[in-house]
C-alpha cells in the first residue's frame, strides 16, 4: 500500500501540487433487522477505494475512485490537481495549514472479539430473544431489532512525509417495540433509540448490552405510556437521561463548536454558529456545572482514533471550562485561520468523500450530584425526561427542540407518574446556563451515535458523547400542546 | 464512468455467479455514479470534488430464506465473493413464509434522463457557475455559500426471473445563500437534469435581493398566522407526508396517517399529493430497485387519503397492485414515494401574498424533523428569508420562527395553491407550489 500511496502524491506533485494527501480505505459491514419475530435482512457489505486532496494554486481539489491501481492513482491524482485549479479561479486566497510533525504509525481499536467471526445464527438468535420477550407483553403492536458491524482499514499518507495506518471495529445493536391506539404511537428503545447502543469493539460490546433481558421492562413501559397523559404544557425543572443529554450535548455544543461551522464553510447546508472565533476565552457557553472535553482518546468510543484524516494525533480538549468557550473542533486549515493549532477533528465518510471538522468524543464530564435518583430526590417539581424522540435545531444552533420517547412527573423529590410525548425547547446559551446539577462519575457512560450528517454530499459520521443525567431549571415543555 | 451495456452486463455476471453458488433465485442491482460538486463560502471556493464508484448488490434466495451482499470490487473475483456471500447469508437466514419470492419482468419505460450539457459540466464549468452566483452578492459587499453538483449515474437491475432494465441519469443540484452586508440571508436553489438551464446570474441576484430585504428582522410573537408557504417549504412538508405516511408498510402496521383512514378527507379538498416517476419534469428512476415499472400514484385524492405506495412484498402482503417503489434489498423501511408532486392551483405567488391582511411569507425551513407520526406533528426553524405580510404586500423581515405543526392539520385550512410548481432537492426532489394556509403555528423564535 505503501508503493500506491506513494504513486498518488509522486502524481499529484508532478502535476503541480504544493501539498497532497492520500487515504485508502477498506470498509467490511454487515447488517441484521428482525421486526415482528421474522428476518428482514441479512446483510454485508464492502467497499474499497481511494482519495487525493491536494492544495494546487492555492486552492483544494478531490478526486477519488474504485479503482485501486497505478494508472488510477495517476489518473485521480492529476483530476485532483485540476479541480484544484479550477477551484483558484473563484475568490482564492492562499491556504495555510496548522504545522504538523509527520508521523509514521500503526494503531487499532480495541476489539475482544470479531464480530465477523461469530455465526449468523448467534446473531439472530440475540435478536430473535429479544424481539419474543419483547412481544410477549400484551398490547405491544410492533417490534424490531437490529444489528450492525463494521471493520475499516485506512491507510493515509502525505506529501509531508506521513504513513499511518489504522484499523477498528465497530459494533451497535439495539431493540424497540411500539404500542399503537387509537391515533396514537409510542415507542420505547432499548439501550438507545435509533439504532440503539455503538461501540468501538467487538461482539463482547452486544453481549453486555443483554437485550433479551431488557426487553420486558421497555415492552411494559410501552404499553403503560400509550395510556399516559401527554406531557402538560409548562416552564419547570427538566432532568434529562445520559442519552437525551448526549444528543443534547451534540447539536447544541459539539456542531456550533466545529470551527468550519463558525468560519462559515457550511452557511448554505447545515448552518453556521451562533460563536465567533473571538468569543475564545471569554464567551459564557453555560453555568459553572458545565465542562465540555472532545476527545478522541477514549477507549471503546465510536468517537475515538489514532489520527484524524490530516494526520493530527488524536487529542483530548476542553471545549467549555467551568461555562467558558475555552475550544473549538477543527481542521488543520481552520484552526490556522485563527492562529491555533488543529484540534484533530478531521474525519471522511470513507474514502470517495473529503475530510470536513467532525465530533469526536464530546462530554458533558460529570459533576458531583450523585445518582439519578439523588438528582430526582432534589428536585422539588420537573420532569425527568428519557431516550430521543426526535430532534431539530436552527442554523445558528440556538433555538432548538426536542422530543423524547418517555417522561416522568417529579413532585416532592420523587418520580410521579409517567408523561407521553414530552418534548422541551430551549435557546443554547440560556439553556446551558440554567444547568445546576450533573451527576456523579458513577452514572456518567459514553453514548455512540452513528448518524451525524453534515456537509455535500451528505457524510455520516460515527460520534459519540459522555454524559450523566443533569439538571436544568425554567425549561419550556408540552411545546405545541 | 461505465454505461448501460456495461451494468447491463454486470448484473447478468453477477446472476451467474449467484446461481453457480446456489442462490435458487437472485437479483442483481448495480449503481454507478460519477458524481462532482463545487462548494463554495466566503466568496470562494472551498471544496471541490469528483468521485467514481462502480457498486453491485445481490440478493440470493434460498427456499423463502435471503441474504444480501454488496461490493465495489467489480472484476470477476469480487463478484463472485460477492454471490457467495449473498448465498451463503441466505443459507444461514431463518426463513420467511411471507416472501413471495422475487418479482418477474413487467413492461418498464427507460426514459432518457442524460443531458449533454450535464455531462460536460466540468470543473471549470462548474467554477465558472459558482463565480455567478456569488457576483451579485459579493458587489453588494456580503457573502455567498453555496454549491454546484452535477451527477451522473447508471443503474441496472436483473433478476433470474428475467428482468433486465438499466437507465442512466444525469441531474444538476445548485444552491446559493447569500448574506448581505447588513445580515440579511437570501436562498434559491435550481434542481433539474441539464446544466444548460441553470440560470447561475439570475439566481444569485435573487438570493442578494432578498438578503437585501432581510436585513434587520423584528421579531413577532409565537402564534398561529396565516402563511404563505414557498416550494422549499412546500417541499418539506410533501415529503414528511410521503415518507412517513404514505407506505403500505406503515400503513399496515398502523404507524401512518393513513392507517384506517384510506378514503376519508385527511386534507382540504385542494390538496392532491402524487408520486409520478413518469412526469416529465422528474430526474429520477423510472423503475424501481426490483426492476418493477413506477407507476403513478394518487396518494391524497383531493384531500382524500387515497393510496399508499408498495413493492413487491407489500404488495403481496397488503393484497394491493405493485406499484413499483421498492428501494434496495435489505430494506427495512418498506415502499417509499420519492417523485412526488403536489398538484398545481390556479393562483400566483403574488395572488397569495395579495389575499393576506397578516401573516408570514416563508422562504424556506430549517432542520424540520417529525414529532409524531399519526399526525405528522412537524417541527423546524424558518430560514432565509421570512417577512411578515401587512395588507397584501411583504412589509417587514422578521426573526426567524419555530413552528410545531401537524401537517394535515395545516394542510387542512389550505387556502390557496399557485399554479407555479418549483422542482425541490435532489434524490426524491419534489414538484410543489406555493401554498396559502390559514393556520399555521409557531411556537417560538430564534435569540
Amino acid at each position: 500500500m505503501r508503493r500506491f500511496c506513494e504513486e498518488c502524491l509522486d502524481a499529484a506533485v508532478a502535476a503541480g501540487a504544493t501539498y497532497s494527501d492520500v487515504r485508502v480505505t477498506d470498509t467490511l459491514t454487515q447488517a441484521l433487522s428482525v421486526r415482528n419475530g421474522v428476518v428482514e435482512g441479512v446483510s454485508s457489505g464492502s467497499s474499497f477505494g481511494f482519495g487525493v486532496r491536494v492544495i494546487a494554486d492555492g486552492a483544494w481539489g478531490f478526486a477519488a475512485s474504485s479503482e485501486v491501481t497505478s494508472e488510477s492513482a495517476a489518473r485521480i491524482a492529476r483530476q485532483a490537481v485540476a479541480i484544484a485549479r479550477a477551484s483558484a479561479t473563484v475568490g482564492a486566497r492562499p491556504i495555510a495549514l496548522s504545522p504538523l510533525e509527520a508521523h509514521t504509525d500503526r494503531w487499532a481499536g480495541p476489539c475482544a472479539i470479531d464480530p465477523f467471526s461469530v455465526s449468523t445464527d448467534d446473531k439472530l438468535k440475540v435478536l430473535f430473544d429479544a424481539d419474543a420477550a419483547m412481544r410477549a407483553q400484551k398490547g405491544i403492536s410492533l417490534t424490531t431489532g437490529s444489528m450492525s458491524f463494521l471493520r475499516e482499514r485506512k491507510t493515509f499518507a502525505s506529501s509531508d512525509g506521513a504513513f499511518i495506518e489504522q484499523e477498528w471495529v465497530e459494533s451497535s445493536a439495539g431493540i424497540a417495540c411500539y404500542a399503537i391506539g387509537e391515533g396514537d404511537v409510542v415507542t420505547r428503545s432499548y439501550p438507545n433509540s435509533h439504532g440503539g447502543a455503538c461501540y468501538q469493539g467487538g461482539w463482547e460490546t452486544i453481549a453486555a448490552l443483554d437485550l433479551a433481558g431488557n426487553a420486558p421492562h421497555i415492552a411494559e413501559q410501552a404499553v403503560q405510556l400509550l395510556a399516559a397523559p401527554l406531557c402538560p404544557k409548562s416552564t419547570t425543572s427538566l432532568i434529562l437521561d445520559g442519552s437525551q443529554l448526549g444528543l443534547q450535548v451534540h447539536e447544541s455544543v459539539g456542531h456550533p463548536t466545529e470551527l468550519d461551522r463558525v468560519l462559515g464553510d457550511e452557511a448554505a447546508f447545515a448552518g453556521t454558529s451562533w460563536v465567533k472565533p473571538g468569543d475564545l476565552d471569554t464567551l459564557r457557553y453555560g453555568s459553572s456545572a458545565v465542562t465540555i472535553t472532545a476527545d478522541a482518546t477514549v477507549v471503546g468510543s465510536l468517537g475515538s482514533f489514532g489520527y484524524d484524516d490530516e494526520g493530527v494525533p488524536a487529542k483530548r480538549e476542553y471545549l467549555v471550562r467551568d461555562g467558558i468557550l475555552t475550544g473549538f473542533l477543527s481542521s488543520r486549515e481552520s484552526a490556522a485561520a485563527i492562529g491555533r493549532q488543529s484540534s484533530g477533528a478531521m474525519r471522511a465518510d470513507g474514502w470517495a468523500r473529503t475530510p470536513l471538522v467532525r465530533m469526536t468524543t464530546v462530554s458533558l464530564e460529570p459533576g458531583d450530584a450523585g445518582t439519578l435518583e439523588d438528582l430526582i430526590a432534589d428536585t422539588d417539581e420537573g420532569v425527568y425526561m428519557e431516550t430521543n424522540e426526535s430532534w431539530s435545531i436552527d442554523d445558528r444552533r440556538l433555538n432548538f427542540q426536542f422530543g423524547c420517547e418517555i417522561g416522568w412527573e417529579i413532585k416532592g423529590g420523587e418520580r410521579g407518574r409517567m408523561l407521553r410525548n414530552p418534548v422541551y425547547t430551549g435557546i443554547t446559551p440560556e439553556f446551558w446556563g440554567a444547568c445546576d446539577a450533573v451527576c456523579s462519575r458513577s452514572e456518567w457512560r459514553v453514548w455512540g451515535l452513528d448518524n451525524c450528517g453534515k456537509g455535500e454530499p451528505m457524510q455520516v459520521a460515527h460520534v459519540a458523547h459522555g454524559a450523566a443525567p443533569a439538571r436544568f431549571r425554567n425549561v419550556r415543555i408540552g411545546v405545541g400542546r | 464512468m461505465i454505461d448501460t451495456t456495461r451494468a447491463r452486463a454486470l448484473a447478468e455476471e453477477a446472476l451467474g455467479f449467484a446461481s453457480d453458488a446456489g442462490a435458487e433465485q437472485a437479483e442483481a442491482l448495480v449503481v454507478a455514479t460519477d458524481g462532482a460538486l463545487t462548494r463554495f463560502a466566503g466568496n470562494r471556493i472551498h471544496q471541490n470534488m469528483q468521485n467514481e464508484d462502480t457498486e453491485v448488490s445481490v440478493r440470493a434466495v434460498v427456499g423463502t430464506r435471503i441474504g444480501v451482499a454488496s461490493t465495489n470490487r467489480v472484476d470477476p473475483e469480487g463478484l463472485e465473493a460477492c454471490c457467495r456471500a449473498a448465498a451463503e447469508a441466505a443459507r444461514l437466514a431463518p426463513e420467511d413464509p411471507s416472501f413471495p419470492g422475487l418479482p418477474g419482468p413487467r413492461p418498464t419505460v427507460e426514459a432518457d434522463r442524460m443531458a449533454a450539457g450535464t455531462l460536460g459540466f466540468d470543473a471549470e464549468a462548474r467554477a465558472a457557475a459558482a463565480g455567478s452566483l456569488i457576483a451579485a452578492t459579493a458587489a453588494a459587499g456580503g457573502v455567498a455559500a453555496g454549491g454546484v453538483a452535477r451527477d451522473h449515474t447508471v443503474t441496472a437491475v436483473a433478476n433470474s426471473l428475467g428482468i433486465h432494465v438499466a437507465m442512466a441519469r444525469t441531474s444538476v443540484r445548485v444552491t446559493v445563500l447569500a448574506t448581505g452586508a447588513a445580515g440579511g440571508t437570501g436562498w434559491a436553489s435550481f434542481t433539474g437534469l441539464d446544466a444548460q438551464e441553470l440560470d447561475a446570474a439570475a439566481m444569485g441576484a435573487f438570493a442578494a435581493e432578498t438578503a437585501r430585504l432581510s436585513a434587520d428582522p423584528i421579531e413577532v410573537d409565537a402564534g398561529t398566522y396565516t402563511v404563505v408557504l414557498a416550494p422549499e417549504a412546500v417541499a418539506n412538508i410533501a415529503q414528511f407526508l410521503a415518507w412517513y405516511g404514505c407506505s403500505a408498510k406503515s400503513v399496515d402496521e398502523g404507524r401512518s396517517f393513513m392507517s384506517g383512514k384510506l378514503g376519508q378527507r385527511v386534507t382540504s379538498p385542494a390538496i392532491t399529493l402524487i408520486d409520478d416517476a413518469l412526469r416529465a419534469s422528474a430526474v429520477g428512476l423510472t423503475f424501481d430497485y426490483e426492476g418493477q415499472p413506477k407507476t403513478r400514484v394518487t396518494l391524497i385524492d383531493a384531500g382524500v387519503a387515497a393510496t399508499p405506495v408498495t413493492d413487491s412484498y407489500w404488495a403481496a402482503r397488503t393484497g394491493r397492485p405493485n406499484t413499483g417503489h421498492a428501494l434496495p434489498a435489505p430494506n427495512a423501511q418498506g415502499p417509499l414515494p420519492l417523485d412526488v408532486a403536489i398538484e398545481p392551483g390556479d393562483a400566483t405567488r403574488e395572488s397569495l401574498i395579495a389575499s393576506v391582511r397578516r401573516g408570514i411569507y416563508v422562504t424556506r425551513f430549517h432542520y424540520v424533523n417529525i414529532e409524531d407520526p399519526t399526525r405528522v406533528t412537524l417541527t423546524g426553524m424558518t430560514r432565509n428569508g421570512t417577512f411578515l405580510i401587512e395588507d397584501g404586500v411583504l412589509t417587514r423581515p422578521v426573526k426567524d420562527l419555530r413552528f410545531t405543526q401537524p401537517a394535515l392539520e395545516a394542510l387542512d385550512t389550505t387556502l390557496g395553491v399557485s399554479k407555479q410548481r418549483q422542482l425541490v432537492g435532489d434524490e426524491g426532489a419534489a414538484l410543489v407550489p406555493y401554498l396559502l394556509l390559514e393556520r399555521f403555528t409557531f411556537t417560538g423564535r430564534t435569540a
